[in-house]
């Protein structure tokens, strides 16, 4: 018996089953705890978050007296009275002007981006279709502050002088419009390339079906592909208004902060919830400060019914599955 | 007869699916012993019984009994990782790591605790030899495993294999993905392994089988239908349906 | 012959081109902008210099004149004192007001013996160099000279007098260095946290879960986080994080640790993610050859898995730091919007995203150094992105 052979055969009899064992389980156990660690900063969010916010609501906020919900919830004045002394908060205003901004948004980067994704998809030649995709990846990847810095340096310019064309004195261009077109650029790149997938996946052999029955290219693009499309399509709104309902430092360079509303003409100054949650926090104490809590809580449910109730018009109206 | 292997009725369900069906086999030490049948028939199944890789099979349920060297493996407390240094595996496709060719052979060993160098240098430099590679690869060694071809993929594979000494070497169609030439080496490789190590290997060729093997049994659809010394099973059967199969009437 | 089906072929076409070409002009219309308005204050001064100008009032006692003469290699606009040995030059500040910039100082020059009139006891020498702004040079026998009147008139008022009474000047400040080693900071403690967690998360997610309910709900309360705006973050990060590093470390306000927490959560699902994906393409052949070959779980994982995984989770760590340099809105809450030059992680100070944001909320907002700031920026999250990609290429290759 060579001294190789002898040396294996301690180390393979060894009773190492205990300790491997042992070890293995050791391991198990704390990857399991990072998961659960992972898992559980969510929860951690919405009951700190839900104790924050709900403070105003149902403490006396030292003496000046709790906020009352409904008409937190109603009112078109974002404070009557002066701050730290005067509880009358209320953003039903800001409420509507955020979801009226992120449909507007929505209104212009839906069809451009679609439209984009089905030219990268189905139309362009090989090179122009990665140079697009490029182009989309990089719109992607550049942070929101640079699409404030954009807005606030040029955007701003011209929907001032747009709105002196039409003989309207804008805050200096800050205003529902142009939050609006700033939002459009930033969920364009998540709209393209989420379609630009689902109008690729489209089976191949309904376009030639359509083809087939002597459809034009065009009429077969519009006509069966975006439609065979939908769901996926729909998919990427669903994510685009998300992106559009929580952006924050970008709108609050542009929305021009309007304290009572809400702001339904396109020139009009404005304020979202989040630019309502940044503005002149000073204070790390106080109702104040808080207050933002339960903005920020109010923030959270209008994205989650937003996405419950897209999500329920997709599973009606979409027949066909994209994966 | 001198069996390594004693498994008795042996049954294996996935689910409600039954892959094996009242096995009972004795396997010859150092011996080549081949299982065939067609595709589906659990001889892959019964080959992974035997080091207990269906372990990782969730839904896989074992009963009966198998007895390596007199012992049941499948009782709870049986050191598995043990036993796989005894009873070592070889797949349909090469898959060496990617790492080094050295490290590739040394992975058994350290995973074992074996550090020292030396022991690692020799242990490497023999399983390589004892599988035929050693003189393609001396010069490369510390190069990536995957730079080989696939027919030195697969015996760096058995290298591997090889490199912890264990009594019995499994093979699940080892040269199914490989060429004619590659094959022949591999099957004169098995030709030199079988006066030290116990083989079973599943294959799909049946010429395989009689060129390589001194037993072959034969399974179908979940049943070992006939167990014999090779040259028998292919002369004389006993069995219909193993003359069928080998006759090439279906499979 | 164009018939009407043509022609509705032909406006759709259309529409869709120019739906096409939007993002290429939107993406160059904001490297246009971005690089128009702030290139010309980049330079490598801006880098290293500090935001915040030191402000001295210097005094001078019996000057000795060596009287050295012009080195000739000084510009033509650089006016010089011989008496004094030091030449000034008219510049802009990054906001555009007139400053009088010191040009060259000689090695011998009296005002090298300058000193800090606001600790007179002590008259601790103050180090004047070039670069320095002056701003005012006050005397005992005529008119104070002022940055107004430029640096020919200051020079020949120096020029002719033998007494200085006080020398008010500065650094120059307005540079982004503490706002870049927060950043650096910042990247590198989130890192530290984020990716051990993130990582075995995804290992026991893909290596070591059995499929049932708790490893199912694990799994979508991840996913949630990314559906959170970065906002919400913000808060956690208020809420939670601020006050854990107050109680527990010299820190009295929000802070580079608080941030860092808070963009760990951010991370973790992006961190995740892209283990997991790359895990899941790491062969199950190469399991069950390690398990086979006697090793354990552990070894399995650590040895083969986790190091085939090694590009993606190189990746999932690029894409992070392009998040943590990009982010804003989260940090304004969690770190603060203090532009500040000496750095501490429990100390406040704030990041080159969070400085655009309190440059462009100033009045008024400092478009151009915003734009310097976003240039910077910009460089490195496309840098990391096309590395990314390159990654990615190699290790499709690969398997």
């Amino acid at each position: 018996m060579s001294t190789i052979t002898r040396i294996l055969n301690r180390y393979k009899n060894r009773r190492t089953y205990n300790k491997k064992e042992f070890v293995d389980k050791i391991v198990r156990v704390i990857f399991m705890m990072s998961t659960i660690l992972s898992a559980s900063f969510i929860i951690i969010i919405i009951i700190f978050i839900s104790l924050k916010g709900l403070t105003p609501f149902v403490t006396s906020n030292s003496g000046i007296g709790s906020v009352n919900i409904i008409s937190f919830l109603t009112g078109n004045v974002w404070l009557t009275g002066t701050a730290f002394q005067s509880s009358l908060y209320s953003i039903g205003f800001i409420i509507v002007n955020t979801l009226f901004i992120a449909f507007l948004s929505l209104l212009i980067s839906m069809p451009v981006g679609v439209l984009t994704a089905l030219f990268i998809a189905k139309i362009a030649s090989r090179r122009i279709s990665e140079f697009l995709r490029i182009v989309v990846e990089l719109l992607a990847s550049i942070p929101s502050i640079v699409y404030g810095l954009f807005g606030s340096g040029v955007i701003l310019i011209f929907v001032y002088n747009l709105a002196e064309a039409f003989g309207i004195q804008s805050r200096g261009g800050n205003s529902v419009l142009a939050t609006v077109l700033v939002l459009a650029l930033m969920t364009l790149p998540t709209i393209t390339a989420i379609s630009e997938v689902s109008i690729r996946s489209v089976n191949k052999d309904i376009e030639q079906g359509s083809l087939a029955l002597g459809a034009t290219r065009t009429q077969t693009n519009f006509k069966v592909i975006l439609m065979s499309a939908k769901s996926g399509i729909f998919a990427s709104a669903i994510l685009g208004i998300g992106r559009a309902l929580g952006e924050a430092t970008a709108v609050s360079l542009v929305a021009g902060n309007s304290k009572s509303g809400p702001s339904l003409g396109v020139f009009d100054i404005t304020s979202t919830l989040t630019s309502t949650m940044l503005e002149g926090l000073k204070e790390t104490t106080g109702i104040d400060y808080d207050i933002r809590f339960s903005v920020g809580l109010v923030l959270m449910v209008v994205i989650l019914l937003t996405n419950l109730i897209l999500n329920y018009i997709k599973k009606k109206v979409g027949s066909i599955d994209v994966k | 007869m001198n069996s390594i292997f004693e498994i008795d009725n042996l049954n294996l369900h996935y689910d409600d699916f039954q892959a094996l069906k009242d096995i009972n086999i004795r396997i010859e030490k150092n011996k080549v012993t081949a299982l065939i049948g067609p595709s589906g028939c659990g001889k892959s199944t019964f080959l992974r019984c035997l080091n207990r890789m269906n372990d990782l099979i969730d839904s896989c349920k074992i009963t009966g009994e198998i007895e390596f060297k007199e012992e049941n493996i499948y009782t709870s407390n049986y050191d598995v990782i043990s036993l796989r240094t005894k009873v070592g595996m070889v797949f349909q496709k090469p898959n060496p790591f990617p790492m080094s060719i050295y490290d590739n052979v040394a992975y058994g060993p350290r995973c074992q605790g074996i550090k020292d160098k030396n022991i690692l240098d020799e242990i490497v430099a023999t399983s390589l030899k004892s599988s035929a590679l050693y003189e393609e690869v001396r010069d490369r060694i510390k190069e990536s495993a995957l730079s080989l071809s696939g027919g030195q993929q697969q015996r760096l594979c058995i290298a591997r294999a090889i490199a912890m000494e264990p009594e019995v070497i499994l093979m699940d169609e080892p040269t199914s993905a490989l060429d004619p030439i590659a094959t022949l080496r591999i099957e004169e490789l098995m030709n030199e392994l079988k006066k030290k190590y116990t083989i079973i290997i599943v294959t799909h060729s049946m010429h395989q089988a009689a060129r390589i093997s001194d037993n072959t049994a034969f399974f179908l659809m979940g049943e070992l239908i006939e167990f014999d010394k090779t040259n028998k099973i292919f002369t004389t059967p006993k069995n219909q349906k193993t003359e069928d199969y080998i006759t090439g009437r279906f499979g | 012959m164009l018939n009407k089906r043509n022609i509705i072929d032909i406006i759709y076409q259309v529409i869709t081109y120019l739906a096409a070409s939007v993002g290429v002009i939107a993406l160059s219309m904001i490297i246009f902008f971005v690089f128009s308005n702030g290139l010309k204050l980049l330079n490598f001064g801006l880098l290293v210099n500090d935001y915040h100008a030191e402000f001295y009032n210097g005094g001078i006692d019996d000057p000795i004149f060596t009287f050295s003469h012009r080195p000739i290699s000084l510009d033509d606009k650089v006016f010089y004192s011989q008496k004094w040995g030091i030449g000034l030059v008219d510049s802009k500040d990054r906001e555009g007001n007139p400053i009088i910039i010191i040009e060259y100082i000689s090695g011998d020059s009296p005002l090298l013996e300058i000193y800090d009139k606001n600790n007179e006891e002590s008259k601790e020498i103050i180090g004047i160099d070039k670069g320095f702004l002056v701003s005012k040079i006050s005397y005992y026998d005529k008119n104070t000279s002022l940055t107004m009147y430029g640096a020919e008139s200051m020079i020949n008022d120096i020029e002719s007098t033998n007494e200085i009474r006080e020398i008010v000047f500065s650094s120059l400040g307005g540079g982004i260095r503490g706002s870049i080693i927060t950043t650096l900071y910042l990247i590198s403690i989130t890192i530290i946290i984020a990716l051990p967690i993130g990582i075995s998360t995804a290992i026991y997610l893909n290596e070591f879960s059995s499929k049932n309910r708790l490893t199912s709900l694990l799994r979508s309360l991840i996913e949630t986080l990314t559906g959170v705006p970065s906002i919400i973050f913000g808060l956690l990060g208020l809420a939670v994080f601020v006050p854990l590093t107050i109680r527990f470390s010299e820190a009295t306000s929000a802070n580079i640790v608080s941030g860092s927490l808070t963009l760990s959560v951010i991370l973790l699902p992006i961190i995740i993610k892209s283990t997991e994906e790359s895990l899941k393409v790491v062969p199950d052949s190469f399991r069950s050859a390690s398990l086979a070959l006697g090793a354990n779980h552990t070894q399995t994982t650590l040895k083969v898995v986790l190091p085939s995984a090694f590009p993606g989770i190189m990746t999932g760590t690029l894409l992070a730091i392009g998040r943590i340099i990009g982010e804003s809105a989260a940090l304004i809450f969690a770190i603060g919007t203090a532009v500040k030059d000496d750095i501490s992680i429990f100390g406040k100070s704030t990041t080159l995203s969070v400085h655009i944001w309190s440059l462009m909320k100033d009045e008024p907002a400092n478009i151009e150094l915003a734009s310097t700031i976003a240039i910077v920026i910009l460089l490195i999250v496309l840098t990391l992105n096309i590395i990314v990609k390159l990654i990615s290429k190699r290790f499709i290759k690969e398997f």
